[in-house]
């Protein structure tokens, strides 16, 4: 058996350990903090053009349906969200716009503003009603953590039961393991139940969680909280490399490496002052005038030595690779697509 | 409408002059086209001058900011911190410059006490211990908010009438007199037509265009300052460099955070305020010539102000005031130039000759009635106090049994954005921050801006997605400038509003 390492615990780690485990690697994931995954809205703007059936399947959960095609969502400002894969209450199939709908917002809690967003849908010609339910939870808590009881379910169905419209936008409060509770309210109030589109909260948080996972019941050894800090290179080739963690230090060796490590927006690359480099100091950095774009610079999914020869068995994936012309929000389609590919790259190793 | 006196501009000037006029009896009207303290008077450091700065090359503007120093002290404590000021000379500063500022701040009257570099670093711990020199001023920090809304607020109690977001667009001059004003008013009051007597243009950098409308020139030099906002306070005292004014002088604690400035260059127009790269470079390394520490420290916003000046502008112009008459247009007066530090005395000096031409014989008695309460302290409690220095006289009516908070970073209640908006003088989510701070904090307006848009769209129905990229693209203005974490955080922002929410924040 093989030994992969996989550095980077967001979507293009999670996704590349998965695979390289379903194809028989021993596979080792070490990941630190948040990754910029968790960040997200927890959907795929666009529409992948490699590995669809693999995504599919590395995203499927009995707890969390998905929906696929050219769906469309509403963003917890109200504004108009269109992706092509998101959870099934986050989004609508495009042109089947719901005719009314019922915006509602928890007293006095910042998530969604019913107001706000009624006067946005209605300004786009969607008939939107604003509707206020009490509640305890003080502005700066999240709303997760307090609908994981059942009687805070009860509740909000009791309280939505007399609306009419045809649809029922709430804010983001469910996490990966309550999810099925939507169904079940959406049972009990006999109109559909939509998830405002939320970033920076629960639906990021939700995804990175399945995706992790989804990894783990594949067989990863999961190494979480630790960082690597030094790969060990012969020949162009990585042998192992040094994970500390705490007070902990350790080193293991490896025939493949994929760097995962996210973008210079979640620390995975070094940004000083306002250019990006390697924190391992081995690699080839492509920069840009704009710190986004900037990143590793790669060779059919190898990673580049900074004696500008490609690596035999090191691979990037993600973010912290160089990207020309990275769109705004669509970095997880392309997270995953490159996973894949880096994958295939070592497998032709 | 007719009016006796017109005045155009609500900046301190304008609304100081309103005050002025108002209790001496004088019926006056005054209109400003944006809001209150939109220009210039809004985009300054809040500073309240000892005089110092000017002591050397500007003795008669030096005198006046001593002198209405202690004024502003006296009759607007509320909205005034006491800091004090240092100015401090290091190493490579010009050694004799700091006697001949000694002698000059005696000539001018100019309050001063000298402090041993030990003494300076003592109660001043942030300071360089490379200081080698240390005069400590009577400069303080001002809001120059709350002073503005005082004036205003205070002009309309003795009878002013006095309306923001109206605009005057155009003048008909007959037989060199001002007979006729057009107005394009948007927040509804006023006739379109106003009959004035007399003018005052106290439209501060947009003097000269005002007086246009006339036929009539003012020759003024534009100069932009651009500033730094400092997450938080790191100074007990107004800091200045002891040497001939130049960029990146003066460090000011002023409410949350600490404003650094300034610089100076020639301004295409009154709204040129843009703070390039260079300028943010220049003032943090200036600045922490004197405070090392400020390296370290997030900048949260940049912003420009344009100073309408005597003359050619630039460093060597006079900071002081000139009123002119044209000829030509014989009930047309235009102030220009000063200081916001001295907006008081230009206001009785333009009073004075509003009131010698209109004949009436009543003084002026803006230096000796108060402004507002007096400055709070001990035994109140820190958001009874600012709610003081925020509001003086008005900080009452603001429902303090509430306790819902809209902006984390300003501790704003939610209760203050509706007093301000039953005021009724706030008609944009930048207004309602002028007056409350909601959005001036640490977040520029992340957190709080969705709360306080649906606060007024319930009282005023304002059109959501314009105010939001029109107040959020203002906010991080400069941003784009930052390095490091804070970039990182930047770009994280500009993903979610423009990636996510599809707002057009310009790039």
């Amino acid at each position: 058996m093989s030994y992969a390492l996989v550095v980077g615990n967001g979507a293009a780690g999670t996704f590349s350990s998965w695979l390289l485990a379903k194809r028989g690697w021993e596979v080792t994931l070490v990941g630190r903090g948040t990754p910029s995954t968790a960040l997200s809205t927890g959907c795929l703007r666009s529409g992948p053009n490699l590995c669809r059936a693999e995504i599919s399947e590395f995203l499927n959960n009995e707890k969390m349906p998905w929906a696929s095609g050219q769906r469309e969502g509403i963003s917890k400002i109200g504004t108009s969200y269109r992706c092509w894969m998101s959870p099934s209450h986050s989004t609508w199939k495009e042109g089947e716009t719901p005719k009314s709908i019922a915006v509602v917002g928890l007293d006095g809690h910042p998530s969604l503003l019913p107001r706000v967003v009624s006067a946005m849908l209605n300004g786009r010609k969607i008939k939107a009603t604003p509707f206020t339910i009490p509640s305890q939870v003080p502005s700066d808590v999240p709303l997760t953590s307090s609908f994981r009881k059942d009687e805070a379910w009860e509740g909000l169905a009791e309280e939505l039961q007399g609306l009419s419209a045809e649809a029922i936008l709430l804010p983001s409060l469910v996490g990966l393991q309550d999810y099925h509770r939507l169904d079940q309210l959406e049972g009990r109030c006999g109109r559909n139940v939509l998830e405002a589109i939320t970033p920076l909260g629960s639906p990021g948080q939700r995804l990175a969680d399945l995706m992790l996972s989804k990894a783990a019941e594949a067989g990863v050894t999961i190494w979480d909280g630790r960082k690597v800090t030094a790969l060990d290179v012969e020949n162009d080739a990585a042998i192992g490399a040094t994970v500390v963690g705490g007070m902990d230090a350790r080193h293991i060796s490896a025939e493949a490496v994929i760097l995962a490590t996210g973008g210079p927006l979640v620390d995975g690359l070094v940004l000083k002052e306002r250019d990006v480099s390697d924190p391992l100091g081995k690699f080839r950095i492509v920069r840009s005038k704009f710190p986004l774009t900037g990143g590793y610079d790669s060779l059919n999914g190898m990673l580049i030595n900074i004696d500008g020869r490609p690596m035999v068995n090191v691979a990037g994936a993600g973010d912290c690779l160089s990207s020309g012309s990275r769109e705004y929000g669509s970095g997880l389609t392309e997270a995953l697509e490159n996973a894949y590919r880096a994958v295939r790259a070592l497998e032709g190793t | 409408m007719r009016t006796d006196v017109l005045i155009i501009g609500g900046g301190a000037t304008g609304a100081g002059i309103a005050r002025d006029l108002a209790l001496r009896g004088v019926n006056c009207l005054l209109l400003e086209m944006g809001d209150f303290c939109h220009g210039a008077s809004g985009g300054n450091h809040g500073l309240l001058h000892s005089g110092g700065r000017y002591a050397v090359k500007d003795p008669t503007s030096a005198s006046e900011c001593a002198l209405e120093n202690a004024v502003l002290r006296s009759i607007a404590p509320f909205c005034i911190e006491d800091t004090g000021g240092l100015f401090v000379s290091l190493p490579e500063d010009d050694p004799s410059f700091a006697d001949t500022f000694v002698g000059s701040c005696r000539k001018a009257n100019v309050p001063f006490e000298e402090l041993t570099a030990k003494e300076a670093l003592r109660s001043e711990p942030e300071l360089s211990s490379r200081v080698t020199r240390c005069l400590k001023v009577n400069d303080g920090s001002i809001d120059p908010f709350s002073l503005v809304q005082a004036n205003v607020d205070d002009a309309r109690s003795a009878g002013a009438k006095v309306l923001n977001h109206c605009a005057v667009t155009g003048m008909t001059v007959e037989n060199g007199t001002v007979v006729e004003v057009e107005v394009r008013d948007r927040r509804g009051g006023i006739p379109a037509s106003i009959v004035p007597e007399i003018v005052v243009n106290a439209a501060g950098a947009w003097v000269d265009e005002v007086a246009k409308l006339a036929g009539c020139r003012v020759p003024m030099g534009l100069d932009q300052g651009s500033m730094l906002v400092m997450d938080g306070r790191h100074c007990r005292y107004v800091v200045n460099r002891l040497r001939s004014p130049s960029n990146g002088d003066i460090i000011v604690p002023n409410h949350t955070s600490t404003i650094l400035g300034t610089t100076s260059r020639p301004a295409g127009a009154p709204n040129d305020v843009t703070v390039s790269r260079e300028d943010v470079d220049l003032l943090v390394r200036e600045t922490a010539a004197m405070m090392p520490s400020l390296r370290e420290r997030r900048t949260i916003r940049t912003y420009g102000g344009v100073r309408p000046l005597l003359g050619g502008g630039g460093r060597g112009a006079s900071r002081s005031f000139a009123m002119l008459n044209d000829e030509r247009v014989g009930n047309l007066i235009s102030v220009a130039g000063g200081k916001l530090t001295t907006y008081r005395l230009m206001a009785e000096k333009v009073s004075d000759r509003v009131c010698e031409m209109l004949g009436s014989s009543s003084n002026c008695r803006t230096h000796k009635e108060a402004l507002g309460p007096p400055a709070n302290g001990k035994g109140d409690s820190i958001s009874a106090v600012r709610l003081v220095r925020k509001y003086g006289r008005s900080a009452s009516s603001v429902d303090t049994t509430d306790a819902r908070v809209v902006c984390s970073c300003e501790q704003v209640l939610r209760s203050e954005v509706t007093a301000v908006l039953k005021a009724g003088d706030a008609l944009t989510l930048a207004d309602v921050m002028r007056r409350t701070r909601a959005g001036m904090g640490y977040c520029q307006g992340f957190d709080c801006a969705l709360s306080v848009l649906e606060i007024m769209m319930e009282q005023n129905g304002i059109d959501p997605v314009p105010s939001l990229n029109e107040f959020l693209g203002e906010r991080e203005r400069g941003l784009e400038h930052t390095s490091g974490d804070q970039l990182r955080q930047e770009m994280l922002r500009r993903h979610v509003l423009n990636g996510v929410y599809g707002l057009g924040v310009r790039e």
